[in-house]
């Protein structure tokens, strides 16, 4: 498992999707903070930070897919599933290694907080649980989206459905405030990945939230390693 | 050391093998062969566990696939026919990566990987990256790559083809001295290939194994001559057909005048000593000297395109 995640970390750096995505979020996110906090001269990180979190949507397919479809493109796949590795150590460790960037990615956008510290107040406490919200996140779309990988036959269709996918919970949100039916309201109410993060971008330490977005996380993984088993079975 | 036993391989309900049992004894080189779509690289990606069989049972080693795959696919060193590689990896690092893979421990890699870089004469690439690599380079890289490990086993998909000349031989030589060594199972159209590297041959045809053949076996009950000697054709034959042994003889058309050819077919010996001997006799007594008597064997092509027929 880690020798698997070792060498999909290095992936990531020997060719420019670890960058680009690093790269694209830090962009991205800068021009936010431009917007909402430099501009605005306002120091009101918990917003930046749920702004954020709409990142993981547009920009975790890149990390994710390749993953697992370039695997079967290339045939790659021949070498993991013929050597003594089990699927569920190749699919943990290649989830890892997206995570690991993703972490990274994290980590950097802290020179953010790094500069309303420096010139207004930060509460550790409350920045502490916005960041977990924040991962928690990007983890549960990194395991959808590698779900996905493992279903496309390329990494431009893993993109595309992941893409598709992520969309499609934000607009659960959406959804939500338009359905007549309160039943249907309720089932996409607890669908919905941001209102879960809610109450964590109002630093709220919300364990209904963790747990959702751990089982989120734990199903998707089970999916992939159950999806790609069945495959081998060519049913 | 590889057993299929009546293992049957279905995609989405259509047959790719059917029933085949076969067994490939510890230490032989055998040939998988067979035409385009007879089931070849699935029963190769049966037997390294790539996916298990829809019915029957792959045992490596003693060991079922199915129930201690990690014991089994340690054994085995697998060449699919598309070389498993990361372009984007040096061949060095790709080859340390394998080796973790298939559990060597990290202090007896670097030097496990230096050997395997050396037999497959692969030094001057070591740090090269795989995506730049010709094709000949890219075969051997994933030649290497089924070595990591030290595996008991080695399962070959068409290792030659693609190549140059050059580099078919060079395969080939690295085949024969890795056979040394190795249970080899690979698999051709080369029926040449096949003769000069293999102890024995399995043909596929339509997912059924329809010959599993003993190449080293000499011992055949009958042999087919081809005799050409100094007389008159129909005296000779007459003659010929006098001997025990002679199972049949035809005149055929002579390339050479006053000369006879003839078609023999004889009990390798009998009472009398051996069908050679016997005819050199009776031709010496009949003051017909032999130009030429050869023996001929079925040639893997000819029992091949027999059996696919």
């Amino acid at each position: 498992m880690n020798t698997i995640r070792k060498r999909e970390l290095q992936g990531y750096f020997y060719t420019p999707s670890g960058y680009v995505f690093i790269g694209v979020f830090l962009l991205v996110s800068s021009v936010l903070f431009y917007m909402q906090i430099l501009r605005q001269r306002s120091g009101d990180l918990p917003t930046f930070i749920a702004e954020m979190c709409y990142l993981w949507m547009l920009l975790s397919p890149i990390l994710t897919m390749r993953l697992l479809a370039e695997e079967k493109q290339k045939k790659t796949d021949q070498l993991l599933l013929t050597s003594p590795v089990s699927l569920p150590g190749i699919v943990i460790g290649k989830y890892l290694a997206a995570v690991t960037v993703l972490l990274i990615t994290a980590g950097l956008t802290l020179l953010f907080a790094l500069v309303v510290a420096l010139y207004g107040r930060v509460y550790p406490a409350e920045l502490a649980v916005n960041y977990l919200g924040f991962i928690l996140q990007g983890c549960a779309f990194v395991a959808l989206d590698l779900y996905l990988s493992g279903c496309a036959g390329t990494p431009v269709t893993a993109a595309v459905l992941a893409f598709g996918a992520n969309f499609l919970l934000w607009i659960l949100d959406l959804l939500e405030t338009v359905v007549q039916a309160e039943w249907l309201s309720e089932i996409l109410k607890f669908l919905s990945l941001y209102r879960r993060n809610e109450p964590f971008m109002m630093g709220q330490l919300s364990f209904a939230g963790i747990l959702f977005d751990l089982s989120f996380i734990a199903v998707f993984l089970v999916l992939t390693v159950f999806h790609l088993d069945r495959k081998r079975y060519g049913r | 050391m590889i057993e299929l036993e009546h293992v049957t391989k279905l995609y989405g309900g259509i047959p790719a093998l059917r029933d085949v049992s076969l067994h490939v004894p510890a230490g032989q080189t055998v040939g998988l062969l067979g035409r385009n779509g007879a089931g070849k690289t699935t029963a190769l990606n049966l037997m390294t566990g790539y996916f298990p069989p829809t019915e029957g049972k792959v045992r490596i080693g003693g060991q079922d696939m199915l129930a201690d795959p990690r014991s089994c696919k340690r054994m085995i060193g697998y060449l699919p026919e598309r070389p498993p590689l990361y372009d984007e990896m040096s061949v060095e690092d790709y080859l340390v990566f394998v080796s973790e893979l298939r559990e060597v421990v990290r202090k007896a890699n670097r030097k496990h990987v230096d050997e395997i870089i050396e037999l497959c004469a692969l030094k001057e690439v070591r740090q090269r990256v795989i995506g730049h690599l010709s094709k000949g380079y890219r075969q051997r890289v994933g030649i290497a790559q089924a070595l990591c490990g030290a595996p008991e086993i080695l399962i070959l998909d068409e290792p030659t083809v693609g190549l140059d000349p050059k580099q078919t031989v060079e395969m080939r030589e690295l085949i024969r001295r890795l056979g040394e060594d190795h249970t080899v199972l690979f698999s051709s159209h080369i029926l040449s290939e096949v003769q000069q590297l293999c102890s024995r041959v399995i043909i596929l045809h339509e997912g059924r194994m329809i010959q599993s053949i003993d190449l080293a076996e000499k011992d055949a009950d009958t042999v087919r001559l081809k005799l050409r000697a100094a007389g008159p054709k129909d005296a000779l034959v007459n003659a010929l057909k006098g001997l025990k042994c002679v199972l049949k003889a035809e005149a055929e058309k002579s390339p050479e005048e006053g000369t006879a050819a003839i078609a023999l077919t004889c009990r390798t010996a009998d009472e009398q000593g051996r069908a050679t001997d016997q005819i050199f006799r009776l031709l010496a007594a009949a003051n017909a000297p032999i130009r030429e008597l050869r023996e001929e064997r079925d040639t893997l092509e000819e029992i091949f395109l027999r059996e696919t027929e």
